[in-house]
């Protein structure tokens, strides 16, 4: 197999990686694909969805369900044409640095995966199978109304009936499908095969490292509805001054919105259901969370701590750069990657975060109260915000946010405690104590 | 001897050394492992410490990113993972090989052996009536099984409940589908969660291989073919345990293991982030046994980080040497193989891995023109000193005073501006731990020594205050050679080097290590004579530095757990 080599040796590093998606429509493929390809960016992994439908739609916008009979010659053509056509870009995308690519499509015949199969694998590339198995039909249905209707698909028509043709469409698949490995005589392919959304998985011929880590992932998903609320403590005693990091008490008007919490959480869940809520091991984030109604669960994670700032922890911007002017300048360059001398980084804090997120993907609905830096790590995750922007999003004290992860992306709602409290975002270059975010509609 | 005596033996390091383990601490390991509840301590960096008790309950693991009030990690509460599945299915290798894991993340692991508890109640050269696996035992064979079980799941229950247990590993044959079911309940009750984890075997060259390699000793089948013993031996377990039912209990957490790794099967009823990662884990495990040889890279000329020079002209000849050496170590290992086995035994093939700094490269470059496959990892690169590189431990002293005061207090977490801790590095290793237990060939790892310690400790878990002492010499190859029980370390000797170039590394950071207590054993040469005065020091045999667990493995010849 052809494999990059760096002039002193082959690397081993260079392993790139094709998932393949295998299951019948509205299966929960593309909300699979997506999470993976979000992941994977926020771990600095390079990784990209080709979706095949999008192919399909330049050269049949809304097609009905006929079009997906497989005696349908005209339907089959182009149908293959989008999926030649997704592959080419992908290996295209590989040669340029690409490490993880998705290939979202059904792929649900024996003959079809062989064919992808033989194509990618023969430009050196491993493919993993990812099979979303689900026999449910109520949670079909949901799916289908959820997500199907409002595709581009059927853009402009009557829900109603574009659930129907839907439905026929996936019939027209029912015909052909075969699950993987079902016959036996897949067994050589590496494959993850996820049965009634992860009652039942089958891991098949796992060959290194990155493909166990794209498993284990996928394995901790689930599609059941649910919310991620995110807040930051109250406004603290050092925020008031200005100092980063340190273990403070609330301030009087943080305690004010630890007293209002409940409510406003109580209002943005919308009934009396009970959250888990896990907060910092530090001072102002077991407190702020401390009248909130006993029937909460509540946990406190040493990895929720605020990014360490190790020399720099209770100092003010202006004192950081007086006393460390070379430090100073080197974070505003790369944030990102900057590590306070005897602290984090951004880049350390996602590390560490990874079993949250790990866990956040497994729980329902959970409540986090913690600090700047961890929230915008949180939050970059599920907004999949780009490294550079990550560490300068503004998250203002006093806030709820909830998000509500979807298959095509995650709905953001934001609620003000209308408490005033001093705003600890600071732009590139300043050491103001104070600054207003500048407004560029982020969180 | 009583049980206060052997604990205090164990204790003193110079039995650590265990060149000169004393006969009878051998024969009664598995006598005090199911009777002494407090267990062996540490005594040396050299034997394997995943079967020991941490003495200090507040010590973090190498690669533990946070720790709790209740010393249980992610959430997660007390878990027992129980094993399923016959003889020969590699039951106890993967049970120690994920307690090393757990224990490397900071998660409170450890084995329960039923053998162990068998073998301490029918006592040494005893034996379990003939029926005490079979469905219609005779009353006293159940009562004797009931007993056995008992004891076994009560300090379970103590360990978890009181010694802040986190997962408890229960390592038997647990053969019906009734007995799994009254095991989990029994559990929940102890609000226990399980696990239950079966290493399902159909391959019929797997368990060839796995009887083999595991009763090659025993006096039953010597002078035998060792096909034909193979097959005798799972004959042997057919007829003591004529009932195995995989597992198929839908309301049960289970995760099967297919052929040694090659599928999983899982069944998830209410699994958390744990059970996820122990799976994640196993996806990279498998039951192959295979040799990892560490090796440091060659001096170079300009000893700086940054400026990643190339090997100087001693660095040369170092390569070489490590290179003949090496493969003069593997072919007599083989041909001491043939002569004991009477077999014809073909060569593993071995593997090197490097880290992508040149001199790792060009260490290996003697072995790569031989043909060997040669692989450069970039995780595998030495720990950032920041700002110490190329300064002296008087200057950092002069002028980072507080940082050394840090640094001595937790050489294993503190970091020098801009520089890694140690803490860093196992971190940053994970991918490289697990790529480790998925390499199938033998193994040789040539890195710097700050990586090397890391590596060293997983794999014979160590504990984070040894791990920035252990030194790794030029004139050896350490060799780790994995048994089903715990792993051994063995020295390969390096002759005809320029002893300039042996020990103290010349371009190791300079960060000043507290010399600590004189355990005198961290040093994984004893007797590490300088051969300054010597034209050319004679060559040492290999020296097999422990194997404590000798006797266990022996013993699990007539091991039907």
């Amino acid at each position: 197999m052809p494999r990059k080599t760096n002039g002193v040796g082959v690397q081993a590093e260079d392993a790139q990686i094709c998932v393949v998606m295998v299951g019948l429509p509205a299966r929960g493929k593309s909300y699979i694909a997506q999470k993976a390809q979000r992941y994977l960016r926020w771990l600095s992994i390079p990784a990209r969805t080709f979706n095949v439908g999008n192919y399909r739609r330049t050269d049949a916008p809304q097609p009905t369900a006929d079009f997906f009979d497989m005696n349908n010659a005209e339907g089959e053509r182009k149908r293959r044409a989008a999926a030649e056509a997704a592959v080419a870009d992908m290996l295209q995308w590989f040669k340029s640095g690409g490490v993880v690519g998705i290939l979202d499509a059904t792929n649900s015949t024996k003959e079809r995966r062989q064919w992808v199969m033989d194509t990618i694998s023969k430009e050196g590339i491993e493919v993993i199978f990812v099979e979303s198995k689900c026999d449910d039909e109520a949670l079909i249905m949901g799916n289908i109304r959820d997500v199907k209707t409002t595709s581009p698909d059927y853009k402009g028509q009557d829900p109603e009936t574009a659930a129907l043709d839907f439905r026929n469409r996936i019939r027209n698949y029912e015909k052909i499908y075969k699950s993987i490995n079902e016959d036996g005589d897949e067994n050589d392919y590496t494959y993850l095969k996820v049965m009634d959304v992860g009652k039942q998985v089958i891991i098949n011929r796992i060959q290194d490292y990155l493909q166990s880590r794209i498993v284990y992932y996928l394995i901790n998903l689930h599609i059941r509805p649910r919310s991620v609320w995110l807040s930051r403590h109250g406004e603290s005693m050092l925020n008031l001054e200005g100092r980063i990091g340190g273990d403070a008490a609330l301030s009087y008007r943080g305690e004010e919105y630890a007293r209002k919490l409940p409510d406003l959480v109580r209002q943005s869940v919308g009934d009396d259901r009970p959250l888990t809520v896990w907060t910092s091991t530090l001072k102002r984030t077991i407190a702020t969370a401390r009248h909130l109604p006993k029937h909460y669960n509540q946990l406190q994670w040493k990895a929720l701590d605020e990014l360490d700032a190790g020399v720099c922890d209770g100092l003010t911007y202006q004192e950081i750069k007086d006393r460390y002017p070379d430090d100073f300048a080197a974070r505003d360059d790369d944030k990102y990657n900057y590590r306070y001398r005897g602290g984090e980084s951004y880049r350390d804090v996602v590390i560490r975060l990874e079993p949250i997120i790990m866990e956040l993907e497994r729980s329902e609905d959970i409540l986090i109260i913690s600090h700047q830096a961890v929230i915008r790590c949180i939050y970059a995750y599920f907004m999949q915000k780009d490294q550079e922007d990550s560490p300068w999003l503004p998250v203002p004290l006093h806030t709820l946010i909830k998000l509500t992860p979807r298959a095509y992306g995650t709905d953001e709602e934001k609620t003000s405690a209308n408490i005033k409290a001093v705003s600890t975002w600071r732009g590139k270059g300043s050491t103001a104590k104070h600054e207003d975010p500048v407004p560029e509609g982020g969180i | 001897m009583a049980e206060a005596d052997i604990q205090t033996t164990l204790c003193r390091p110079e039995i650590g050394d265990a060149l000169n383990v004393d006969e009878t601490d051998q024969n009664r390991t598995a006598e005090i492992a199911a009777n002494a509840p407090r267990y062996r301590r540490k005594s040396s960096t050299f034997i394997d410490g995943i079967h020991d008790v941490a003495e200090d309950q507040g010590d973090m693991a190498p690669a533990q990113l946070y720790s709790t009030m209740s010393g249980r990690l992610f959430h997660s509460g007390r878990i027992a993972i129980v094993m399923v599945g016959l003889p020969a299915r590699g039951k106890t290798h993967i049970c120690v090989s994920m307690a090393r894991y757990l224990a490397w993340l900071g998660v409170k692991t450890r084995i329960f052996h039923l053998g162990d508890y068998r073998r301490a109640t029918v006592g040494k050269g005893g034996q379990v009536p003939e029926d005490y696996f079979f469905p219609n035992a005779s009353p006293s064979s159940v009562i004797l099984r009931q007993k056995i079980l008992k004891k076994c799941r009560e300090d379970i229950y103590a360990w978890l409940n009181h010694e802040n247990g986190q997962v408890a590993i229960y390592d038997a044959v647990n053969p019906t589908a009734s007995s799994r079911r009254a095991l989990a309940k029994e559990f929940a009750k102890h609000d226990v969660q399980t696990l239950f984890l079966e290493s399902y075997v159909d391959d019929e060259s797997i368990l060839r291989e796995n009887a083999r390699n595991v009763k090659i000793n025993s006096p039953d089948f010597v002078g035998m073919d060792p096909d034909e013993a193979a097959k005798l031996y799972l004959k042997r377990i057919d007829m003591k345990i004529p009932v195995f039912e995989t597992m198929n209990e839908n309301e049960l957490n289970y995760v099967k293991m297919i052929n040694a790794g090659q599928a999983f099967f899982y069944n998830n009823v209410s699994f958390n982030y744990l059970s996820h990662r122990i799976v994640f884990y196993l996806t990279n495990l498998h039951i192959k046994s295979r040799t990892t040889f560490f090796a440091r890279a060659g001096p170079a000329d300009e000893d700086s980080y940054k400026a990643d020079g190339p090997l100087s002209e001693e660095g040369r000849v170092y390569a070489q040497k490590v290179a003949e050496t090496l493969i003069k170590h593997r072919e007599q290992e083989r041909q001491a193989h043939i002569k004991h086995a009477g077999e014809e035994v073909p060569l593993r093939p071995l593997t090197v891995w490097t880290s992508t700094r040149l001199r790792t490269i060009q260490t290996a470059e003697p072995l790569k023109d031989m043909g060997y496959k040669v692989r450069q990892r970039s995780q595998m690169s030495q720990i950032n000193p920041g700002v110490c590189e190329k300064m002296s431990e008087r200057m950092i002293r002069a002028l980072y005073p507080d940082e050394v005061e840090k640094h001595e207090l937790d050489p294993y977490h503190h970091r020098y501006p801009r520089a890694e801790s140690y803490h860093d590095l196992a971190v940053r290793l994970e991918p490289i731990i697990l790529e480790l237990e998925r390499e199938q060939n033998d193994l040789l790892i040539i890195a710097h020594e700050s990586v090397l310690r890391v590596l060293y400790a997983y794999l014979m878990h160590c504990s984070t205050m040894d791990i920035p002492k252990l030194k790794f010499p030029r004139d050896q190859i350490i060799e780790i050679i994995p048994a089903a029980y715990q792993n051994e370390a063995k020295q390969i000797h390096v002759t005809g080097l320029d002893p300039k170039c042996v020990p103290g590394s010349p371009e190791d950071i300079r960060i000043p290590v507290p010399s600590g207590p004189p355990s005198g054993n961290l040093s994984p040469i004893p007797g590490m004579a300088s051969p300054a005065e010597m034209e050319e020091p004679p060559a040492r045999p290999p020296v097999i530095v422990v194997n404590t667990a000798k006797e266990m493995v022996a013993d699990k010849v007539a091991d039907e757990d």
